[in-house]
């Protein structure tokens, strides 16, 4: 125990951070499941309106900062040195108390709960002047900001550790040009929280001021400026959407090639399009904020309907490196279609939304609910699962059982896409997001009870999954060194990998080392 | 070590463009053309950071043949395996925190038990 607590291998860090990682998220799908259940049924009293507003600003919370990023970069704390041939990370102790400041801050935000007043109630955006002065804004909020803080400077300090790492302790060989895209996603991601999360410690640290010191720098009654928030928040807010896919974009960039049997098509397209994503993406925050009349339309409008391009361009690729290749759909490349049929969703209604008319309709509806479900629920999530089956062996060194896989795959497939396609239909009916209950009118009952049957069955391929993880346990069928005959370096040395990760470091002489 | 001066240098010029972009389409709006500099400004004092550091550089990674034999050598130093004190700036920066808000002596004690482990990291890298 004490040697895990400690431990500054960025192999264990990894590890753990998986782990804390699956924790948050099973507790994030309980508050989703409190939600489909309130929202079962018409003018159902299961849920009061201040719990349910807890509830659903816990749920977006978890999943935002608590699991999605997190994995990210827990998955890249075990990856990226072993993928460049490094002994570890560039400062090993740094990312331990990354690591620890990451799990504390989670901790803290739900800590919120034991308090008079409960948890923040005020959603995951914590909107200015909402969180200053309102009903269920206690000591529950204070705690939200505290702990989303120390989760930014987690992720900053783990940023950097990345960076440095994979700028200056890459392999004899292993020049910038050969190095797997999944570190380049890492590289584009970390380059883009330096960019960005210093905003949201600045938001948070202000709100705080004025709540706690007397400063009013949201509050309007004072000559303050509530849009100035937004402004900060989303200046996080929108780039932290590609913290939230860039990893996982290099996630199913290796998985595809390694199950085409190919290498990837268009390597220098497709990490130039992760630049070009990571760059717009600081230009587009105040496309959430169309409809406060303050912002500029036009620009954030042109910028937005930009960024589907380069997001086009990984599309091609991904779908030119299966093309003619001698594709086997095990559960990690099951997983990564399904990543691909889900964010395509995603991504189209996200280009609808980027026109403002149609925003000025859809704003604060169920179908930006349904919207960014299906980039961040149906994109990352999937590639989430897929990662997991994918990169298994290699942490503990045994594999998950495919069949059961199959199955956990079917359940969450088909109950994600079964919870969010009414969404969008709920959304065009009329139905605001963040409302704890809704009257029964046209087919608002139908869709919602088909929504809450859908979330069942993703509760049930999650259950699944455990019980699959539970099994592999046990089991332990040893699963060699590289199981899926992959190409990049990780898979060269034993599973798991030793202290320093390479007995002997291989001769890098080309982008996929292991062939 | 090429690769990232570029990076940095196109990342700042793009910041820099953007800036400019937002400020006369949005009619001079203040708020995003400030975010938009200071992201330019970052990136180019990495980026000029980078072009100093890069001339003394050599990277045995930025070498497409180089092999381990030349390679070899004790440059990467040495990584430590355990360390108590990442764990605990973690629990004294959450002390910091609430205590700023609540419990001032918790706030103290939080900050100066940050300042002891980074002094006890100092002497173990010393000792590594």
């Amino acid at each position: 125990m004490i040697e895990w607590l400690t431990t500054t291998d960025h192999k264990k860090i990894g590890i753990m951070y998986v782990v804390f990682v699956l924790a948050f998220f099973v507790i994030a799908g309980v508050l989703a499941g409190l939600i489909r259940a309130q929202l079962a049924v018409p003018n159902n009293t299961l849920l009061g309106a201040h719990a349910y507003n807890q509830v659903f600003t816990l749920h977006g919370t978890a999943m935002i900062f608590l699991v999605i990023a997190p994995f990210g970069f827990g998955l890249a704390n075990f990856l990226v040195p072993l993928q460049i041939g490094a002994p570890d990370v560039a400062f090993p102790r740094l990312n331990a108390a990354g690591l620890w400041l990451f799990v504390l801050g989670g901790l803290t935000v739900f800590a919120g709960l034991a308090t008079y007043g409960g948890a923040a109630a005020t959603g995951w955006t914590a909107y200015a002047p909402l969180n200053e002065y309102f009903v269920g804004t206690g000591a529950g909020q204070d705690l939200f900001f505290i702990g989303l803080l120390m989760t930014s400077i987690s992720t900053i300090l783990t940023s950097i550790n990345l960076l440095v790492t994979v700028f200056l302790l890459r392999a004899p060989g292993m020049t910038m040009w050969r190095i797997p895209i999944f570190t380049w996603e890492i590289v584009a991601t970390s380059l883009l929280v330096l960019m960005a999360f210093p905003s949201l410690a600045a938001a948070f640290a202000m709100a705080l001021i004025d709540r706690h010191m007397g400063a009013h720098f949201f509050d309007p009654a004072f000559g303050g400026n509530p849009v100035l928030y937004q402004h900060l928040f989303w200046f996080f807010g929108h780039p932290e959407v590609y913290v939230l896919i860039l990893p996982y974009f290099g996630m199913i960039t290796e998985i595809i090639a390694t199950f085409s049997r190919k290498p990837v098509f268009g390597y220098v397209g497709m990490v130039i399009s992760a630049f070009a994503i990571a760059g717009l993406s600081l230009g587009v925050w105040a496309h959430h904020m169309f409809t406060t009349g303050a912002v500029s339309n036009p620009f954030f409008s042109a910028v937005s309907f930009l960024i589907a391009v380069p997001t086009g361009v990984k599309f091609v690729n991904w779908i030119g490196t299966m093309w003619k290749g001698a594709i086997s759909l095990t559960v990690p490349m099951l997983f990564a279609v399904g990543f691909l049929l889900n964010f395509l969703i995603g991504g189209i209604t996200g280009v609808m939304i980027a026109s403002p008319p149609i925003d000025y309709q859809a704003h604060d509806s169920y179908f930006i609910v349904q919207h960014f479900h299906y980039t961040i629920g149906g994109g990352s999530l999937f590639a989430l699962f897929g990662a997991l089956y994918f990169w298994f062996p290699k942490m503990f060194g045994f594999r998950l059982d495919e069949r059961l896989g199959r199955w956990v795959f079917a359940l969450l497939f088909l109950g994600f896409n079964a919870t969010f396609i009414p969404m969008g239909f709920m959304g065009m009916e009329g139905m605001a997001r963040r409302v704890y209950t809704y009257p029964a009118v046209g087919h608002l009952p139908m869709l919602n009870a088909i929504a809450t049957l859908g979330s069942a069955l993703m509760a049930l391929g999650a259950i699944l999954f455990f019980v699959e993880v539970l099994l592999a346990v046990r089991r332990r069928i040893p699963a060699g060194d590289n199981p899926w005959g992959a190409y990049t370096l990780e898979w060269m040395t034993s599973s798991p990998p030793p202290e320093f990760n390479f007995e002997t470091l291989p001769a890098v002489r080309s982008r996929r080392p292991a062939l | 070590m090429k690769t990232f001066v570029g990076l940095f240098a196109t990342a700042a010029a793009f910041g820099f463009a953007i800036a400019i972009a937002y400020w006369y389409v949005a009619h001079k709006e203040a708020a995003g053309t400030v975010l938009l500099g200071i992201m330019g400004a970052a990136l180019t004092f990495t980026a000029t950071y980078a072009l100093a550091a890069e001339r003394e550089a050599k990277l045995e990674g930025d070498n497409p043949n180089e092999t381990n034999e030349e390679a070899a050598g004790d440059v990467l130093g040495v990584f430590t395996t355990q360390s108590p004190w990442p764990i605990l700036i973690a629990f004294c920066t959450l002390a910091l925190f609430v205590g700023l808000l609540w419990v001032p002596v918790l706030g103290a004690a939080g900050l100066v038990g940050m300042l002891l482990c980074f002094w006890r990291l100092g002497a173990e890298s010393a000792r590594v």
